[in-house]
């Protein structure tokens, strides 16, 4: 497990994928500083018509000669506003669509690479992660980004642009009204620095609140059941009153506080706005600037105001986008499993022996496997008994290098299977186990998932041969129809034969059929082990079972216990030993002997 | 919006307070521009500097009066949303502490906590933006307007055609981009799925080395959402500069006609200044609104959510008690049908039999067979389609919940713990049960022993999920729960399969030793776990196809010959038989 990428390869990376998309962002940002050059300039001009109707009626008011409105000056400033206003909206709108093209495109290669990237990880990688967290790092955080980077980014550009130029265009005005309205920065600097680290605290409390109300229902609806049965009602109602009540308080406070900044710092707008037009009408007076340049300067502020009262908010979009990009690219840095071997193998030809040789292998630091030694010769079926945890599922994930021994080697017709490509081990396997895996799509896609290549018929013999082609007749889309999203509509052994079905049409040279029966009941099992005898023909096959009367006529048992294989041999020659696999063979017949 | 308005009630004062601190933020934003008008009218124009002085005290005390407004609009919105969003999330809690089992299969756990939890999150999201600035669009247009009118009722009009025209783009962008955004959900949702797929089937997708086949998939899934989110996306951005532009426009028509004026004398210059402040105000305010506007359909959807839960009524009903409850235990099915609220088919079909005080009753049966459901019909999970169940010779249904659950003790397939002690979760069972009584149903579930192994013993704390105590051990404080009741009668779904064949053998033992004269119903998977019941009832496809002792069963009943047969061996059966 890997530690939070640093900030350098974070931005890095994020270069590396928004490259493809680089004219279109470029372009973007400049059709931005464009717009907002015009912006900058609007209240100026606003201000000349102003500053033209008060020469007018100053003349007027003088009695100057034929002093009238000039309607052709004034009609020519709205001309050049009007172009001014158009070139602006047509320059924002090119800006946000070549923005959001560019911006989705990534997003788009960025879920990619991290679909791409969990093919590639190790199995190892997910066993101490929930998939709940994987699978929030592809939406959420993905999701935190393109709606960082779709709002904040162009929020934050035009803020700064217009922040910057607000100020030059007041200190072109007077620049010691422009002096003047420097004041707002510090004052705005110190309003922020009290109110984010107080509001960031209890936005922390309340994500906690969060956590912990989630918690709480997650366990009183879970237990359900309980609560109806033990008349426990009023009882999770107070409780659950409890942890609202603090969830409301920390939100109420997170909230307040947060919503102080902003009339703190339009205080200090609008104290400056007084100042400034106070000081401004007694230069207007003096004559040092005009009515139009007053009004403009005025607005100027306001413009300012906007992006500094939006700056708390900003920085928490802008933190939550980077922490997300963190967790993204911690994922894609990961390091991924070796796809190559330097073995030349024609998986085609391969027999299908099975060697382990002095085996050593843990999860952790610690050995679970200390020295496992078998060879299966091809053709032999090889049961996997003992209790759970003894690790007859671990044994399976080694002969897939899902893990890597850590001692001794696992050899397939003599070749280590660490020289192999990885693909051309697999395709020597399929796999079945307890837990069906089945997506969302048709039965047909579902079985010709074994082989994606197989005709329409192959796939129907397959599914005759995992006796499952007549229940696929009865539903009444057939083939064709659905299974949904959590495959609850069909039962839990339907679903194994289909699995059975998609390991047959994949036609490998070695089948591991891992608690394939057990949670199904027994006529089905019936069905399911005559699909299974039928399969196995020829074949190396792996069974690991919990029931034993469905092992007995194994080539080979091997009997597991605390990670090693304690005994091996047939049904008959490990019933003669009086060992562990009797006890266990006697526990599970003779148990209802126990009691009486 | 109606769920909304309904909570809103509850905090009248608290909204009047609301809405008179919004007259306090336009009070501020739109006094400082007739202020200024009026310094430059007076003021300049007349030469009158302590006016000036004057005008700018008065605004620093505007100003801080609007500041206070403000704070106060933020402290209203916040108390509201935040009180609002805790009286929903109760009441959707405390609704489904009154649902029946329909209901909850109805939603799902899973949909219940988002309901509760996401759903009234962002309602109080909503809310609290909707209360700062929603109120203020319409109070900034009005009084702008009203100050406009003042002075110059042809400049008001323009700024009142404003109106129809943003109220119509918003209703227009709404209009497009609904179905866009519904249509981006789901391919979302599709993403999610293939992506859990992809982790969940990580293994098989390895060893068919469909890894490749996988990546198409996905992006097949991924296009789509990209385009649905670029035409989303880009629909919601050019909204802003479009409204913008129409408010530059109208303010220039605003300058035309002002000059006009102003040429006539019925105008002066500081009031144009004053009102083209005003539209730019109004203008931003627009904006918030705009901003609002885009949160609505989510929050819609929320509240809707909220509103399923708060709206569905329990299928179970309190029995009115009409009748009067026989001296013996007993417990009898007559004709009873049962079909689930959705279902097609009946998943039970008249099942008759009778359970006298003190006897065990089996059920047994291959998956489906319908055995859970037929027990959990007893404490009223759900309630029979037709025929009846009579406890004790009253229908269940005529019995008040409480009491009929109170004399049951349930012991569920998948055993559910709480936070808390291990003792509290013993006591569960039964609030004022003493700690003999706790430690005697411990050691009759065999969980003493591990129990006191446990560094704090009875003390131990259970940890949210129960991941700190193993499947069994788990199932063994399960069934102390139960046992610590003392009920008329046991009900055990499954409950030993979690178990060990030598602590199930143990446990059973140490039951029937203590077992008096309660009934015992026990649904299982083993044959040997309910060999030795007064009556096993085999069950196939909803239907009792033999009933009888377990000799008399393997003699006449063919499907329990079957299932018996794959469980024991065959010197055993020949033995049995």
């Amino acid at each position: 497990m890997k530690d939070k990428i640093s900030w350098t390869t974070c931005i890095k990376q994020f270069l590396r994928y928004a490259s493809p998309y680089g004219y279109k962002l470029i372009l973007a940002i400049l059709a931005l500083i464009f717009s907002n050059g015009i912006y900058a300039m609007n209240p100026s001009i606003e201000g000349s018509i102003t500053t033209q109707l008060m020469k007018d009626v100053e003349e007027i008011s003088k009695g100057v000669e034929g002093a009238h409105i000039h309607f052709d000056i004034v009609l020519k400033i709205i001309g050049i506003l009007i172009i001014c206003y158009l070139t602006r909206a047509a320059m924002i709108l090119v800006s946000n669509f070549l923005l959001t093209n560019a911006i989705q495109s990534m997003m788009h290669d960025l879920r990619n690479a991290l679909q791409r990237k969990i093919q590639r990880l190790p199995v190892r990688y997910f066993d101490n992660r929930a998939f709940g967290d994987v699978l929030s790092t592809v939406t959420n955080d993905v999701d935190t980004l393109s709606n960082g980077l779709q709002q904040t980014f162009t929020k934050a550009i035009t803020g700064f642009l217009t922040f910057l130029l607000a100020f030059v265009m007041m200190f072109r005005i007077n620049w010691k009204m422009g002096a003047l309205a420097l004041i707002i920065l510090p004052l705005t600097a110190l309003i922020t620095k009290i109110f984010v680290g107080r509001s960031q605290k209890l936005f922390q409390l309340q994500q906690t609140n969060v956590g912990e109300l989630n918690g709480k229902i997650t366990e009183l609806y879970g237990g359900f059941n309980e609560i109806i049965l033990y008349n426990k009602q009023e009882d999770v109602k107070e409780q659950f009153k409890e942890v609202n009540e603090r969830m409301a308080q920390s939100a109420f406070k997170a909230q307040f506080v947060s919503s102080l900044i902003s009339p703190f710092v339009s205080l200090v707008t609008y104290l400056t706005i007084g100042a400034a037009s106070v000081v401004g009408c007694i230069f207007v007076m003096q004559g040092s600037i005009t009515v139009g340049s007053l009004q403009a300067f005025i607005r100027y502020i306001w413009q300012i105001n906007e992006p500094l009262s939006q700056v708390s908010q900003l920085s928490a979009q802008v933190q939550a986008s980077f922490a997300a990009m963190g967790r993204i690219f911690t994922l894609l840095e990961e390091e991924e499993e070796a796809q190559e071997g330097t073995a030349s193998i024609v998986p085609e030809e391969m027999k299908g022996n099975v060697s382990f040789a002095h085996v050593q292998f843990g999860y952790g630091e610690d050995l679970l496997m200390k020295d496992v030694n078998f060879h299966v010769k091809s053709g032999q079926m090889v049961a996997i008994v003992g209790p759970t945890g003894a690790g007859k599922t671990t044994l399976m994930n080694l002969l897939l290098r899902f893990y890597d021994v850590k001692g001794g080697s696992i050899k397939i017709d003599g070749v280590d299977i660490r020289d192999m490509d990885r693909g051309k081990l697999h395709s020597l396997f399929s796999l079945v186990l307890q837990d069906t895996w089945l997506f969302h799509g048709s039965i047909y896609e579902n079985i010709r998932y074994g082989n994606l290549n197989a005709r329409k018929d192959e796939v129907i013999d397959a599914a005759k041969m995992a006796n499952v082609h007549h229940f696929i007749r009865t539903l009444s889309h057939g083939y064709d129809s659905i299974i949904n999203e959590d495959a609850n509509n069909i039962s839990q052994g339907e679903k194994q034969l289909l699995t059975i079905a998609r390991a047959i049409l994949k036609d490998p040279q070695i089948l591991i059929l891992d608690e394939a029966t057990s949670s199904v009941d027994t006529r089905l099992e019936r069905m399911l082990q005559d699909a299974m005898q039928k399969v196995m023909k020829g074949r190396t096959s792996f069974v690991i079972a919990h029931r034993l009367s469905t092992i007995k006529n194994a080539d080979l048992i091997l009997v597991m216990q605390d990670g090693n294989i304690i005994e091996q041999g047939t049904h008959e020659s490990l019933l003669e030993q009086k060992g562990f696999y009797e006890q266990l063979y006697h526990s599970q017949f003779a148990n209802g002997e126990i009691e009486s | 919006m109606k769920l909304m308005l309904h909570y809103l009630k509850r905090y009248k004062l608290l909204f009047v307070l609301n809405v008179i601190s919004v007259f306090g933020f336009a009070l501020v934003e739109l006094g400082i521009p007739t202020l200024i008008s009026d310094m430059i009218d007076h003021g300049v124009q007349n030469q009158n500097e302590s006016y000036l002085v004057q005008m700018g005290i008065k605004m620093a005390i505007i100003s801080i009066i609007g500041v206070c407004g403000t704070i106060l609009l933020g402290y209203c919105s916040a108390k509201i949303s935040t009180s609002v969003t805790r009286d929903i999330r109760q009441d959707v809690f405390n609704k489904v502490q009154t649902f029946s089992h329909s209901e909850m299969n109805e939603f799902g756990v899973a949909s219940l906590i988002t309901r509760t939890n996401n759903d009234a999150f962002q309602i109080m999201m909503f809310l609290n933006i909707i209360l700062k600035t929603a109120l203020l669009t319409p109070v900034m247009m009005a009084v702008s307007f009203t100050l406009t009118t003042i002075t110059s009722i042809k400049l008001s009009l323009i700024i009142v055609s404003t109106v129809p025209i943003i109220i119509l783009g918003v209703i227009l962008v709404a209009k497009i981009s609904t179905p866009i955004s519904e249509k981006q959900q789901s391919s979302l949702d599709g993403i999610n799925r293939i992506f859990r797929e992809n982790l969940t089937g990580i293994r098989v997708i390895r060893s068919f080395n469909n890894e490749q086949h996988e990546t198409e998939r996905f992006d097949e899934e991924n296009v789509i959402f990209m385009n649905q989110s670029k035409k989303l996306f880009k629909l919601m951005s050019s909204t802003e500069p479009v409204f913008f532009l129409f408010m530059n426009l109208s303010s220039l028509l605003i300058y035309f006609t002002a000059s006009h004026l102003i040429n006539d004398g019925a105008l002066q210059i500081g009031k144009v200044v004053a009102f083209m402040e005003y539209l730019f105000h109004a203008m931003f305010s627009v904006l918030l609104f705009c901003m609002v506007f885009m949160m609505y359909p989510r929050a819609n959807v929320s509240a809707k959510r909220i509103e399923k839960v708060l709206n569905s009524k329990s299928s179970i009903q309190n029995g009115d008690e009409k009748e009067q409850e026989e001296e013996k235990r007993s417990v009898v099915f007559e004709h009873v049908d049962f079909v689930y609220p959705d279902g097609e088919e009946a998943v039970l079909k008249d099942i008759s039999f009778e359970a006298k005080e003190g006897e065990t009753i089996a059920f047994i049966g291959s998956t489906g067979s319908g055995k859970s459901t037929l027990i959990q019909l007893i404490p009223r999970f759900y309630d029979v389609s037709s025929g009846r169940i009579l406890m004790n010779g009253v229908d269940v249904k005529d019995m008040d919940c409480q009491k009929l659950r109170n004399k049951i003790g349930f012991v569920p397939q998948k055993a559910n713990l709480f936070s808390g002690t291990i003792e509290e979760n013993i006591r569960f069972g039964k609030t004022d049960a003493t700690m003999e009584e706790v430690v005697q149903a411990a050691k009759v579930a065999q969980a003493y022993d591990f129990i006191m192994e446990k560094p704090l013993q009875f003390k131990e704390k259970i940890v949210e999920g129960a991941t700190n105590v193993s499947g069994g051990q788990r199932q063994r404080l399960s069934i102390a729960r139960a046992l610590v009741r003392k009920p008329e009668i046991y009900i055990y779904d499954d409950s030993f399969s979690a178990l060990d064949f030598k602590t199930d053998a143990k446990l059973r033992g140490e039951l029937k030793k203590q077992k008096t004269n309660e009934i015992v119903f026990i649904v299982a998977q083993r044959v040997s776990t309910i060999m030795d019941a007064d009556k096993i009832i085999v069950l196939n496809e909803g239907k009792i196809v033999g009933a009888g002792t377990h000799k008399e069963l393997l003699k006449n009943c063919r499907i329990y010959y079957e299932i018996a047969a794959s469980q024991l061996s065959e010197e055993e059966l020949q033995y049995e038989g």
